[in-house]
């Protein structure tokens, strides 16, 4: 895009040859950022007096949490596994049911149409939906606790993977796939031999990005009664009791490091 | 034996890429199809196994009418033809050994189809078709740190574990060196004499077509124009077959849209 109005700048060689330079836009992009970040702080309300005076209030709290109660300590482990044992379940079978439904939605494996768009759909269906109210339904169906946590993990883990999963399978190289066609392999068998030794580093590491992110995920899904730590973090900010606050925070940013961590290093070999 | 009855091929869009095709190649036989790109050399091959479909006439392999099969039917067809491409079309991320066991798959209980467990004597079978083709210390090496050459005979040794009575060879020494595509020819000489195996090859090397095989076949938009002995083959016959004028280059361009849509579009 060049607008009339912007007249390009000649630029002149010794030799007498002449170059036309386009005017960069950039000054008039600026433009245009400078005036939608003012009219969506208007909009948002977003006010930095307001940021200025009650700043002190969070270190106020955050000084609360410090020291944590380390007596609660001893009851924090229970919910603790019961997070992680959600968000793993939820995250391994979530995976393993994502690959049939990333190669319905894959459309150079699934040669019918309508088969490949209603996966896409279910898939981008479900990503739409957040976990924290994919819990709250499930907690009406299953029940509060862990249950519920898993079956919105599981869901939420079908739809990121199935969606990486599918993209990665379209994009694969076709070249083998068609030479098992003519060596007389069935569409499965092709799969299962030409692109899945082509996918399979990615889908694992996909598949472990997801666990990471769904440990954080679980945690806050004791919020709405699915179960977890979530629901003692609940618990305790309601009773202001900020150093049970502090005990909790600790615990998760611990755990979630650690696995992080290990997850990394399990990518990185995978890669 | 592989037999065309006024076969016609007509594309979706309307483009006839084989016209009135009648052929018949006898059991050992090593046929070098030429002519220009777009001409329907590809298209020709690939009808044998049903990679393509053909819309008029018949086309028999073995007394068997291809165009009557149907899922399992085609798949024990494509069992017995081998098939190999310009591009070696290799799994690339595994071992050597593992594209050859790829063979033996259709074979295999269900269990050991998903695991990709392959037994003692698949792995003897092919380790002798890799011995075949001359690249068996190459066994458990990753195809993607062959050279070309070693990657096509990866692929012949693929096709040899399958033991077909027929090979397509879709340009098969089309991406290799002079040196590397004289010996993957020499290759194909050797399994067509000593096993007996019939070899249909398209080749834009008239010269390495014309020193291999024993019959040319001269394709020229569409339709069969030369048939006969290597020997047979003058200037005059390569200047009527790879003769074009400027309106039909406009054409065989059509063909090769037609040929990359059509590939695309299978499986």
């Amino acid at each position: 895009m060049q607008w009339k109005l912007l007249s390009p700048k000649k630029i002149v060689l010794p030799n007498g040859k002449e170059v036309l330079e386009k005017r960069s836009i950039q000054p008039i992009l600026w433009l245009i950022i400078l005036v939608l970040l003012f009219f969506s702080i208007r909009i948002t309300g977003f006010s930095l007096e307001v940021l200025v005076n009650r700043i002190q209030e969070f270190f106020v709290i955050l000084q609360q949490m410090i020291p944590p109660n380390w007596d609660y300590l001893s009851k924090l482990w229970q919910p603790l596994f019961d997070t992680i044992k959600m968000s793993l379940f939820g995250s391994v079978a979530g995976a393993i049911v994502a690959l049939p439904i990333a190669i319905l939605a894959a459309t150079n494996i699934t040669k019918n149409k309508g088969i490949a768009m209603v996966s896409k759909f279910i898939l981008s269906l479900l990503r739409t939906m957040p976990t924290l109210i994919v819990a709250l339904i499930a907690t009406f169906i299953f029940g509060l606790g862990t249950m519920a946590g898993t079956v919105a993990i599981f869901l939420f883990t079908i739809a990121y993977v199935g969606k990486l999963l599918y993209e990665q399978i379209e994009n694969a190289n076709m070249e083998a796939y068609e030479a098992m066609h003519s060596m007389g392999l069935t569409t499965i068998q092709a799969f299962r031999y030409a692109i899945l030794p082509q996918i399979l580093p990615n889908y694992l590491s996909t598949s472990l990005f997801c666990f990471e992110g769904n440990v954080r995920y679980a945690s806050i899904l004791g919020y709405v009664g699915a179960g977890g730590i979530g629901l003692l973090l609940n618990e305790s900010l309601g009773w202001r009791s900020y150093e049970n606050v502090g005990m909790i925070l600790l615990m998760l940013v611990c755990t979630v490091f650690l696995i992080e961590t290990t997850s990394e290093y399990f990518r990185k070999k995978l890669m | 034996m592989i037999e065309f009855k006024e076969v016609e091929k007509r594309y979706p869009n309307g483009f006839l890429a084989l016209n009135q095709i009648n052929l018949q190649i006898e059991q050992g036989e090593f046929v070098a199809i030429i002519g220009l790109s777009g001409a329907g050399k590809s298209t020709l091959l690939r009808c044998i196994n049903k990679m393509h479909d053909i819309t008029e006439g018949t086309l028999c392999v073995n007394e068997v009418d291809v165009q009557q099969l149907k899922g399992k039917g085609i798949r024990d067809l494509r069992r017995n033809i081998g098939m190999i491409f310009q591009s070696f079309n290799l799994v690339t991320r595994v071992s050597v050994l593992k594209n050859v066991l790829v063979s033996f798959v259709p074979n295999m209980p269900v269990w050991r189809k998903i695991l990709g467990i392959f037994t003692q004597e698949e792995k003897r079978l092919a380790l002798m078709a890799l011995d075949q083709v001359g690249i068996l210390d190459k066994a458990y090496v990753r195809v993607d740190q062959l050279s070309g050459g070693q990657q096509q005979r990866v692929a012949l040794a693929r096709t040899l574990a399958q033991n077909p009575q027929i090979i397509l060879a879709d340009e098969p020494v089309a991406s290799l060196d002079p040196v590397t595509a004289k010996q993957v020819m020499e290759d194909f000489k050797r399994i067509n004499q000593e096993l007996n195996m019939t070899i249909i090859i398209n080749i834009h090397h008239v010269d390495l077509a014309l020193a291999y095989a024993t019959r040319v076949i001269g394709v020229r938009s569409g339709e069969i124009v030369f048939d006969g002995q290597a020997s047979e083959i003058t200037e005059e016959t390569l200047a009527f077959i790879y003769n074009n004028t400027n309106q039909e280059r406009g054409e065989t361009e059509h063909a090769m849209e037609a040929t990359i849509t059509e590939e695309n579009s299978i499986a």
